[in-house]
């Protein structure tokens, strides 16, 4: 398949997953506003049990969409055909983890292995290593893209795998500063480079 | 200075501010009428009317906005809240102050009309768009000077409260010691917290924004034209930012204040969610823009996403949950 339209393909199906949370969330507020019938259920059972059926449907597209990115992202570094086998290892291996662990150890497997590519990525687009291809244009603008990725995977792994570590806070607070300063680089790179003109 | 000095700056903020509201409907009505007028007989006079009338509702709401915010600082000098000293013991404060912030109660949707007023300032050179955005505005000032007015009956439940805890003291009871407890966690967490100040205003701003995205991606439709993409996505980057790192910011703050309380998965959490992945889903989906029908796609999931944050913003009204006001 042509990278373009690979590329393409990839966005469609990044979309597809991003809308289908989207329908997991509506789906969470009707259930939530029928148990609420009961005034104090989330006093009970019931509300430890929604909660983990609602991770329970999110998590799986949570993986998706995690594959997702994945593939757009180590595309930069890799050739499709080593990609494809490696995402599929990689699923592979969430799976396999999830089926014997559950989904949110799975799922805290490929947060990791994610939050590893991303941190490379990031260290090669700084380096502006050739290897890594980007649809965007722009120094600044790829910097904002791997920074904001990169938060992105880190608040998940944060939400996911590290809720009760005393270091919680600390690494979401990291994750904002990352999505932040990666949208911000990633939408005005022009704006950016007048105020870092050395960069 | 005291409860009777905060009572007559309430009465001084009706009498004040509701002219001025008053004069916004009024300019408002005549802005959605020539705006529909030029949307229909295309003369420049008529749009030269609307970004006149633009001009003026803008002052008037910046002008409500001063009148509010003297009203604040009022309300933080005249009302102080002691707490009894076998409270005091429990908490490491003496006494408080309120400062409210300026988005609570009737005050959010007030805020969030004066940043898309002046947010559409900024998009005058596109015609269509401003017209379109003038009808959206005149429909909000409406909605505001129906529905959530803040000049008429000035923040009612900071009010209750307030004049619960001056009829407490008048009393010298004990449930001086149950409305002094409730208070300080109202102050602490609520009106005081720095969140308070941030992740509520960072959404209004971001929500004010994302109106104008609207907007162009509907006329995108209509003139099944590509050139509206470009105002769509100038003001959805600016929305998206402020809605991400908003949204997020409102996390610690739930950590803090809610601790154990059924927070996750409620339904403006949930909403929320919805909101910024379907936020995101456009943001990918128009990287193709200019390929085939995708600007199509773009466009409808431009709309969907307004939808979404709609109906966002009316879940603290319709559904319950932590965020609500509705009861079960």
């Amino acid at each position: 398949m042509k990278i373009k339209n690979y590329d393409y393909y990839l966005i469609i199906l990044t979309t597809l997953i991003l809308s289908a949370i989207g329908a997991v969330s509506l789906y969470g507020i009707t259930y939530y506003n029928y148990l609420a019938v009961d005034p104090v259920w989330t006093k009970t059972l019931q509300y430890s049990q929604y909660i983990d059926e609602m991770d329970s449907y999110l998590y799986p597209f949570l993986v998706l969409l995690l594959i997702s990115l994945g593939m757009c992202i180590p595309k930069r570094l890799f050739e499709q055909d080593i990609l494809a086998k490696s995402s599929a290892l990689i699923l592979g291996i969430t799976l396999i983890i999830s089926f014997f662990s559950g989904i949110e150890k799975g799922l805290g497997f490929i947060l990791s292995v994610m939050t590893i590519v991303q941190a490379i990525v990031l260290i090669l687009t700084v380096k502006k290593s050739k290897s890594v291809r980007f649809e965007k244009e722009g120094y600044l603008a790829r910097i904002g893209s791997s920074l904001l990725h990169l938060g992105l995977v880190i608040i998940i792994l944060d939400f996911v795998s590290l809720r009760d570590s005393p270091i919680h806070l600390l690494i979401f607070w990291s994750g904002v500063v990352l999505i932040t300063v990666g949208n911000v680089f990633s939408f005005y790179p022009e704006k950016i480079a007048l105020l870092l003109p050395n960069v | 200075m005291g409860y009777t000095e905060y009572l007559a700056a309430r009465e001084y903020l009706g009498m004040v501010g509701q002219p001025v509201i008053t004069y916004i409907f009024i300019i408002s009505l005549f802005q959605g009428l020539f705006s529909i007028l030029y949307l229909i007989k295309r003369d420049r006079r008529y749009y030269d009317y609307l970004i006149k009338c633009l001009y003026i509702s803008t002052g008037l709401y910046f002008i409500g906005f001063f009148i509010l915010v003297w009203f604040h600082i009022q309300i933080y000098n005249t009302v102080l809240i002691e707490y009894p000293v076998q409270l005091r013991q429990m908490i490491p404060v003496a006494n408080s102050r309120i400062a409210a912030p300026l988005w609570i109660e009737s005050e959010k949707l007030y805020f969030w009309a004066m940043c898309a007023s002046a947010f559409a300032l900024m998009v005058k050179k596109s015609k269509d768009v401003m017209s379109f955005m003038g009808v959206i505005l005149s429909i909000f000032s409406l909605v505001v000077y129906f529905f959530s007015n803040p000049f008429k009956d000035p923040l009612p439940i900071l009010n209750s409260e307030i004049t619960r805890w001056h009829a407490v003291l008048l009393l010298s009871d004990m449930s001086i010691f149950q409305m002094a407890g409730t208070l300080y966690g109202r102050v602490t967490f609520y009106y005081n917290s720095t969140y308070m100040w941030t992740h509520p205003p960072m959404l209004f701003i971001a929500y004010a924004s994302l109106i104008i995205t609207f907007a162009a991606c509907v006329y995108m439709l209509f003139k099944k034209d590509r050139v509206y993409d470009e105002i769509a996505y100038r003001y959805a980057k600016i929305g998206y930012i402020l809605l991400t790192t908003g949204m997020l910011i409102g996390y610690p703050w739930a950590v803090e204040a809610w601790k154990d309380s059924a927070w996750w998965w409620d339904p403006k959490i949930s909403g929320s969610i919805m909101m910024w992945v379907l936020y995101s889903a456009y943001l990918h989906s128009r990287i193709y823009v200019s390929k085939g029908k995708m600007w199509q796609t773009t466009a409808y999931l431009g709309i969907i996403c307004f939808a979404s944050l709609i109906f966002t913003y009316l879940l603290t009204y319709i559904v319950p949950g932590i965020h609500s006001v509705v009861q079960p």
